[in-house]
């Protein structure tokens, strides 16, 4: 591995070994120049009988000679594997190239970025290897690019050309930060790091009570002893892991790329996943998209990595959208804090939602819907078609007034949905994908959120 | 890595306007003795040297800067892209060259006047490709003896249109037009 030269040298993306690539000759515009004025003059020399013009095309036609040399057909091209296996949006990676099999020539390698990826210019360090540096700006599995390899000859008379694609990187959404964790009322009996409503052996202050026979002697309190003229003890509460279960929809993808309901449905999930998964407990994700698909709550580190490739690719396996509620034991436990992202667009998604909440699960919404239609831009929903009773309207003003009428509808139905869910005993809390989701979800992080269970 | 770098010198780039114009104005005076077509080949030899001269500064411009994806421009700046991007394809130098050379050969004979037509147009070429690449003058040292045999060749050349009529000018002129072979043979191969 070549040696970093002030460049962050972590490589997120996968290399593959060393290739033969051919390589495209050509002249090179300086010589195109050079050849015109040879040309140009000889033939005006020949034509018009004038020999001085074949002096004139002398100097020419001698610099012209050593593009004659020879050149490699082919060349080697190394990409460096990474130190690093992941990429969050925004941060910085380097593709390592090298062009081996080109002595004498001079190379030059540009990154022509795909979508997404921001290229910066490249830097030939001291080893040898070529560093291009690049930041992807969106979540996801997607190709880097292209790289463009340009070799000169020493005069630049010819240049030789080759295309060779960048690797694909894996792209980790920047997660929302959540510092604080709704935490539920009852937890299983499960060690962890909550502090439970009954007492135990953790390290949080519970209470005072009359020691009994058998209780360890370390806890007496002496202050309330003295007070009470008999033996107090203090108790502590129990510490408990929940398990959370992370809903993620993204069965609907509206809003400007990038900062769309699915971007940010994603990155809240991965927040979401990331805060528990350090508070230890058990964590699992739905992903409600095109198909259903689930994890089953785990702990631990892998269980991370888990999470973020179910949301990062969609291999379009999974269940239909409708069997949420059909879910197996294992996906959805009993007791599990549900914690869905979504834009709640989806009906059947509210539906499954009821229907959870009527099995006694805890849910609290995380609605990541951000925009909302534009007026006159083509909207003309069902129920504002409904409300109109299909009454023909015409010219500009009639449409946009019937388009903003359609959005008020719109918003309605919008405000039902939420309203219907909060009657149902689900919190649904708005988040914007810039603040930290501690903000929306701090009036159910200050104390324990009551469940059945 | 490289003797070149990516930035575009001012001198070099100072030289290819000065040298364009010499070029142009070299061929063109004096315009009393000129064939008749000669004006319009001077307009165009002027015009081309102006596209080069502005072809050369957008890059230098271009050079470095973001280009947004075309989809996303508005539509009259988009346009303007467009045309600006058609225009900077044009090879404005070759074309130069080529109006030059026919403006040239619209005067009568003086072949002194015409080999030193030629070196400004080589310094011309020399100076583009040095602006273009941003390279020092230096790289050009290893080419010095080069261009000094081609200079010498002018100087033969002159000598030779200096002959009179029917001296020695036949072989003269199947010299050159095997010289002309070679130089296109030069071209194809790559």
């Amino acid at each position: 591995m070549p040696e970093s030269s002030g460049i962050n040298a972590a490589v997120v993306v996968t290399a593959g070994p060393p290739m033969q690539a051919p390589v495209t000759w050509r002249l090179s515009r300086h010589a195109r120049r050079l050849v015109t004025l040879a040309i140009a003059g000889l033939l005006i020399a020949v034509l018009a009988r004038r020999p001085e013009f074949a002096g004139l095309a002398a100097p020419a036609l001698l610099l012209l000679l050593p593009a004659g040399s020879a050149r490699p057909a082919t060349v080697g091209v190394a990409l460096a594997a990474g130190t690093g296996d992941r990429l969050t949006e925004g941060e910085r990676a380097t593709i390592l190239v090298r062009v081996t099999g080109a002595a004498g020539f001079d190379a030059q390698v540009r990154l022509q970025a795909a979508a997404w990826i921001a290229a910066e210019p490249g830097v030939l360090g001291a080893d040898g290897w070529f560093r291009l540096p690049f930041r992807s700006q969106r979540w996801g599995r997607r190709p880097v690019g292209t790289l463009e390899l340009t070799l000169h000859d020493r005069w630049r008379l010819v240049q030789g050309r080759l295309r060779v694609d960048a690797p694909t990187a894996f792209c980790y959404p920047l997660p929302a930060r959540l510092e604080s964790r709704v935490v539920l009322s009852k937890l299983p009996t499960r060690l962890g790091e909550h502090p439970a409503r009954v007492a135990g052996e953790g390290n949080e202050f519970s209470g005072v009570r009359e020691f009994v026979p058998g209780d360890r002697q370390r806890r007496i309190n002496w202050p309330a002893t003295t007070r009470r003229g008999t033996l107090q003890l203090n108790t502590f509460a129990a510490e408990r892991a929940q398990v959370v279960v992370i809903l993620m929809d993204v069965s609907a993808d509206v809003g400007e790329a990038g900062t769309s309901t699915a971007d940010l449905a994603v990155r809240a999930a991965a927040g979401v996943g990331a805060s528990y998964l350090a508070a230890r407990d058990r964590v699992g994700l739905i992903s409600f998209g095109a198909r259903v698909r689930w994890i089953s709550p785990a702990a631990g580190r892998r269980q991370a990595d888990r999470i973020m490739n179910l949301v990062m690719t969609d291999s379009g396996d999974g269940e239909r959208v409708d069997a949420v509620s059909r879910l197996p034991h294992a996906a959805l436990p009993p007791g599990a804090l549900i914690v869905v992202v979504s834009p709640l667009l989806s009906l059947r998604l509210v539906e499954a939602l009821r229907e959870l909440r009527e099995r006694g699960f805890a849910t609290i919404v995380i609605d990541v819907l951000c925009s909302e239609p534009a007026v006159g831009a083509g909207l003309v929903s069902g129920a504002a078609l409904r409300l109109l009773g299909g009454r023909l309207m015409t010219g500009r003003y009639r449409r946009l007034e019937m388009a903003g009428l359609a959005r008020r509808v719109w918003r309605m139905e919008q405000d039902a949905i939420r309203f219907s869910l909060r009657e149902l005993g689900i919190p649904v809390v708005r988040w914007d994908g810039q603040s930290s989701l501690d903000e929306p979800l701090a009036p159910y992080t200050r104390r324990a959120m009551v469940n059945r269970a | 890595m490289t003797r070149y770098s990516a930035r575009f010198p001012a001198p070099a780039a100072l030289a290819v306007v000065a040298l364009a114009a010499a070029a142009v104005l070299c061929a063109a005076l004096p315009m009393h003795g000129a064939s008749r077509g000669a004006k319009p080949v001077l307009i165009v030899a002027a015009l081309c040297a102006a596209g080069s001269v502005a072809q050369l500064a957008g890059r230098m411009l271009a050079q470095g800067a973001a280009r947004p994806a075309e989809s996303y421009l508005p539509t009259l700046t988009g346009l303007a892209s467009r045309a600006w991007a058609a225009t900077a394809a044009v090879p404005w130098p070759q074309l130069l060259l080529v109006a030059v050379l026919v403006l040239e050969v619209l005067h009568p004979s003086r072949p002194w006047h015409t080999v030193l037509l030629g070196l400004i147009l080589l310094g011309y070429l020399l100076a583009l490709h040095l602006a273009e690449t941003g390279a020092r003058v230096f790289v050009l040292r290893g080419q010095l003896r080069l261009i000094a045999a081609g200079a010498a060749l002018g100087a033969v050349s002159v000598g030779a249109g200096l002959l009179p009529a029917g001296a020695g000018s036949g072989w003269l002129t199947a010299v050159a037009g095997v010289a002309a072979v070679i130089a296109a043979g030069l071209a194809l191969p790559v």
